[in-house]
C-alpha cells in the first residue's frame, strides 16, 4: 500500500515538473486605434487567457471584450455597443494557433528567441487566418511571450461613421504580452 | 427705424446661434474629455461575498449576466492567488471545486494596493463588473472585474 502510494506521488511529482501546457489568466491585450484627430480609441484587457504547449507549439488566447477598460466611458460604451464589437452577442475574441519556428526555441535555456505564430483570430464573429512574429523570453522557470501586429477592421465587420470620419484607424495596433 | 428692427432682429438670432454653437461644443468637450472617476469614490451597487456571487453565475449565467454587468460591486472574499506583471496586479479569488474564478484587474493608481496584499488575506474589492462567461481553454466559467480598487 504504502508502495503504491510511494509511486503514485511520484508520478504526480514528476508530471507537474514537466507539464507543457502552461496558462495564465493575466495575459494583457492592448489595441490602440487612435488617429490624428481622435487620441482616445485605445484600451487595455489585463485579464485575458493565454496558453501555451511548450512540447508542440500550440499557443492560444480568449479576451472577454467588456473587460477592455478605456479611459472615457463614452468610447468604451461605443466600443461595445451594437454598431461596433456587439459584445453582448460576441463576448469574447480567440486565438489559436502554432508556433512555427518551435524547434528555434529552447524552452530550457535563457534567452530571446523570435518566434512566428500563424493560426485563426476570431474577432466579431468572423474567423480569418493570421499570422504574425512575435518574441519569447525565457528566464528560468519563467515564460515571457510578445507580439506587436495590426489587424483590418473592416475584415472583420467592424465599420462604422467613425473609421469613415478618420476618428478610428482602419488598422488598430494590437499588442499581446502574455507571462507563463 | 424699420432698417433699425431688423438690424436688431439678426443680432439677436445671431447671439442665440453663438449660444447654442457654444453650448454644444461645451457638450462634446465634456463627453470626449470625460474620464472615469476613481472607483474608490464610486457607490457600489452592489455588495457581495465571493462564494453566493460565483453561484449565483453558476445557477442562471444569463440572469446574472444583466443583473451585475458594467455595475460597480464590492466583492468580499480570501484570495487565492495575485498575478504580477510589470504593468498588472491581478487579484483571484477561486472556487477550488469547480475551478471558476474572479478576477479583479486594479485601476492604475491602485496597482501597489493589489501589490501588498497576499493569497490568504481576506479583503473587499470594489470594481467595475464585466460579467461571467466560460472558458474553453480552462474549461471552466470566471467572472472579470476591471477598474478595481481596495475597500478595506
Amino acid at each position: 500500500m504504502k508502495k503504491t502510494t510511494l509511486i503514485l506521488a511520484l508520478v504526480m511529482t514528476t508530471g507537474s515538473l514537466f507539464a507543457q501546457k502552461k496558462t495564465t489568466t493575466s495575459a494583457v491585450i492592448s489595441f490602440d486605434a487612435t488617429t490624428a484627430i481622435d487620441a482616445l480609441p485605445k484600451a487595455d484587457n489585463k485579464t485575458a487567457i493565454a496558453s501555451l504547449d511548450t512540447k508542440t507549439g500550440k499557443l492560444a488566447f480568449e479576451v472577454t471584450i467588456k473587460n477592455f477598460a478605456f479611459s472615457n466611458p463614452r468610447i468604451q460604451e461605443h466600443f461595445n455597443a451594437e454598431g461596433w464589437m456587439n459584445s453582448d452577442k460576441f463576448p469574447t475574441a480567440t486565438f489559436k494557433g502554432d508556433i512555427k519556428n518551435l524547434k528555434d526555441v529552447n524552452f530550457g535555456k535563457d534567452g530571446s528567441y523570435k518566434v512566428t505564430v500563424a493560426g485563426e483570430i476570431t474577432i466579431h464573429g468572423v474567423t480569418k487566418p493570421i499570422e504574425s512574429t512575435g518574441t519569447i523570453v525565457v528566464s528560468g522557470s519563467k515564460i515571457k511571450a510578445t507580439s506587436d501586429f495590426k489587424i483590418k477592421l473592416e475584415d472583420f465587420n467592424v465599420n462604422g461613421g467613425a473609421i469613415a470620419a478618420g476618428k478610428v484607424s482602419k488598422e488598430p495596433a494590437i499588442s499581446v504580452n502574455a507571462e507563463f | 427705424m424699420t432698417g433699425n428692427k431688423k438690424r436688431s432682429g439678426i443680432k439677436k438670432w445671431l447671439i442665440a446661434a453663438v449660444i447654442l454653437l457654444l453650448a454644444a461644443v461645451a457638450v462634446l468637450w465634456y463627453l470626449f474629455t470625460e474620464k472615469f472617476d476613481d472607483t474608490k469614490t464610486v457607490k457600489a451597487d452592489y455588495t457581495v461575498e465571493a462564494g453566493a456571487f460565483m453561484q449565483e453565475f453558476k445557477k442562471d449565467i444569463r440572469q446574472a449576466n444583466a443583473k451585475y454587468t458594467e455595475k460597480i460591486i464590492v466583492v468580499s472574499g480570501v484570495i487565492s492567488a495575485i498575478e504580477m506583471a510589470d504593468t498588472t496586479a491581478n487579484i483571484k479569488i477561486n472556487d477550488s471545486l469547480s475551478g471558476s474564478y474572479i478576477i479583479f484587474a486594479f485601476q492604475d493608481q491602485h496597482l501597489a494596493e493589489a501589490r501588498a496584499l497576499k493569497a490568504g488575506d481576506r479583503v473587499s474589492i470594489k470594481g467595475s463588473c464585466s460579467g461571467g462567461n466560460y472558458s474553453e481553454i480552462l474549461e471552466s466559467e470566471k467572472i472579470e472585474f476591471k477598474r478595481c480598487t481596495l475597500t478595506k
